[in-house]
C-alpha cells in the first residue's frame, strides 16, 4: 500500500505545482513508482509543468465519471518509465467530484504506486476537500513572505481538523541574500510561526522559470540548486536522515572570489 | 426519460409534431404525456398540420393520433404518408436545395456553428455539425465538432473532428498549432519541443487511417 501525499499552501502561487513535480520526478529517480494527481479541476497546470499537455485523452473527472478505466487516464511520464500523471479537467470545475470520489480514487492508485501525490488546488472549498480527501499525509508549501505564512497556519488547522496530523513543511523560494539583509523573513521566523517540521527549504532559484517552461522539472537539473534541495526534499520522504544545504555557500564564483579577498558588499 | 423526443413547431401552415429519430413509441408517447399534460388546456382543439421527423408505421401513426385526439382534443388534419419527413414547409425545402449539381467533390451541407471569438483554455465548443472560429483557439481549450473544424486564426488547442466517427472530417487553421488533434477515434499530439514551425495555412485530414498535417494551398 503506498502513501497518498497531499501538497498544498492555501495562498496560490507559492509553488504547490512546481513542488509536486519536482517532488514527484524525484521520488521516481529514487526508484519508486509514483502517481501525480492534479486535483485542480478547471486550472489544471502539473500537465503543463511535466510537459505532457499534448498526451491528455481522458482526466480525472472521466475516470470518475466513469467514462473511462483509472488505467486509460494515467500519462506515463516521457523521461520515466515509473512515473505517471493522473491530469485534471480544464472544462469542468471543483463540484465535478466529490471527497468520497476522490477517496477512492486515491485508494485505487495507492494500491499499485509507491507515492500518490497529489496538487491541491489554492484556496480552502471544494477543490481543498477533494485532494485532501484521500492523503494520508501533507505537505505545505510556504514562501517567505507573511501573506504566504498566515495562509499556510489556516492550511494546517483545516489539515489537523480532518485528521491530517503532523504536516510537514517546505519553505520555497527564499532569498538568503535578503534574510541577511533583514529584508525577509527567516527560517526560524516560519518555524516559530508554524511549528510543524521543516522538510525542506528551496531557495529562489532562474531555473525553476526556466525548467517549468520546458516541461522539465529542475530536480533532474544537477546546475539547478532548487533542483538539488528538491533531490534533499525527496530524500527525507524516503526518511534518510539529510543535512540542510548551507545556502550561504551557494553563491555565484565572483562572489565567492571577492568575498575572498574582501571586497564583498556588507550583508 | 428526460429526453425530449417530442418538439412542437410551429410554420406558416400550422401546428406540427416532429419526432425524434430512434426513439420508440413508448418513449414518444410517454414525453408526448409529459409535453402536453401542464398545458392541456393550451392544446386543446389544436390542429396539428402532421407529424415529422422519424418514420412512422400505419399503425404508430394511428396510435399517435388517436392519443392526442382522443386524450388532448386536438385534431390532426394530415394523413398517414410514408414518408414522414415531408418538405411541406417552405423552409425545410430551403435546406435541402441541391447543391449537387455543383461542379465539386464534398460538398457539406451539414449546419455550421459560426463564432467570432477567442477560444481560451477550459472552454468546450462542441457542435453536432461543422464549427468555424474566426479567432484564436488556446492552449486548453476544445473543439468538438461532428463534422469538419476551420479555424480562422491559431488552433493551439485541442480539435476534435468528426466526433461520430467520420473519418472525412477534417481541422484547417490559418496557424494550425495544436496540442492535439482527433478525427473520429484517431489521436495524434504534437510533437514534444517546439516542432517545425510553418506559416502557411494548414489542414489535418485522415489518410491510411493516419492523421496527416498538410498546406492546402500547395502552391502557396
Amino acid at each position: 500500500m503506498g502513501e497518498v501525499i497531499v501538497i498544498t499552501s492555501g495562498k496560490g502561487g507559492v509553488g504547490k505545482t512546481t513542488t509536486t513535480a519536482n517532488i514527484g520526478t524525484g521520488l521516481s529517480l529514487e526508484g519508486k513508482s509514483t502517481v501525480l494527481v492534479d486535483a485542480d479541476i478547471g486550472l489544471r497546470n502539473l500537465d503543463v509543468v511535466m510537459g505532457l499537455e499534448n498526451r491528455i485523452v481522458y482526466d480525472l473527472v472521466d475516470v470518475v465519471d466513469g467514462v473511462c478505466r483509472l488505467r486509460q487516464a494515467l500519462i506515463k511520464d516521457k523521461r520515466y518509465s515509473n512515473l505517471y500523471l493522473l491530469p485534471a479537467a480544464q472544462t469542468k470545475d471543483k463540484n465535478a467530484v466529490s471527497p468520497q470520489q476522490m477517496q477512492q480514487l486515491t485508494a485505487e492508485l495507492a494500491k499499485e504506486f509507491d507515492y500518490v501525490i497529489v496538487d491541491c488546488p489554492a484556496g480552502i472549498e471544494q477543490g481543498f476537500k477533494n485532494a485532501i480527501a484521500g492523503a494520508n499525509k501533507a505537505i505545505v508549501v510556504t514562501t517567505p513572505e507573511v501573506s504566504a505564512v498566515r495562509d499556510a497556519d489556516r492550511i494546517i488547522g483545516l489539515l489537523e481538523a480532518n485528521g491530517l496530523k503532523n504536516p510537514q513543511l517546505i519553505i520555497n523560494r527564499l532569498r538568503i541574500d535578503m534574510v541577511k539583509r533583514g529584508d525577509m523573513m527567516n527560517i526560524d521566523d516560519m518555524i516559530d510561526i508554524l511549528a510543524i517540521e521543516l522538510i525542506g527549504v528551496v531557495p529562489d532559484d532562474e531555473h525553476i522559470v526556466v525548467s517549468t517552461n520546458r516541461g522539465e522539472p529542475a530536480v533532474s537539473n544537477d546546475e539547478s540548486i532548487a533542483g538539488r534541495a528538491y533531490r534533499n526534499v525527496v530524500k527525507r520522504i524516503l526518511g534518510e536522515d539529510v543535512p540542510f544545504m548551507d545556502l550561504d555557500t551557494e553563491q555565484g564564483f565572483i562572489t565567492k572570489l571577492a568575498k575572498m579577498f574582501g571586497f564583498a558588499k556588507k550583508r | 426519460m428526460s429526453e425530449n423526443a417530442v418538439v412542437f413547431k410551429g410554420t406558416k401552415e400550422g401546428l406540427y409534431i416532429l419526432i425524434k429519430e430512434d426513439m420508440d413509441l413508448d418513449k414518444i408517447k410517454y414525453n408526448l404525456n409529459d409535453k402536453i399534460k401542464p398545458s392541456k388546456r393550451f392544446f386543446e382543439g389544436a390542429k396539428i398540420v402532421n407529424f415529422k421527423g422519424k418514420k412512422l408505421t400505419k399503425e404508430e401513426f394511428e396510435e399517435l393520433k388517436e392519443l392526442v385526439e382522443n386524450d388532448y382534443g386536438m385534431l390532426v388534419l394530415g394523413e398517414y404518408t410514408q414518408d414522414s419527413d415531408m418538405l411541406t414547409d417552405k423552409e425545410d425545402a430551403k435546406e435541402h436545395m441541391n447543391y449537387e449539381k455543383l461542379p465539386y467533390d464534398n460538398v457539406v451541407q451539414d449546419k455550421v456553428l459560426m463564432l467570432r471569438a477567442t477560444v481560451r483554455s477550459g472552454q468546450l465548443i462542441e457542435f453536432i455539425g461543422n464549427i468555424v472560429i474566426i479567432g484564436d483557439v488556446n492552449p486548453g481549450a476544445q473543439i468538438k465538432a461532428t463534422g469538419s473544424i476551420v479555424i480562422m486564426g491559431t488552433m493551439r488547442g485541442v480539435a476534435h473532428a468528426g466526433s461520430n466517427g467520420d473519418y472525412g472530417a477534417y481541422v484547417a487553421a490559418l496557424n494550425l498549432l495544436p496540442a492535439q488533434i482527433r478525427i473520429g477515434d484517431i489521436i495524434t499530439r504534437s510533437p514534444d519541443g517546439l516542432g517545425v514551425r510553418t506559416s502557411v495555412p494548414e489542414m489535418a485530414v485522415v489518410k491510411r487511417g493516419m492523421i496527416f498535417v498538410e498546406p492546402y494551398l500547395p502552391n502557396r
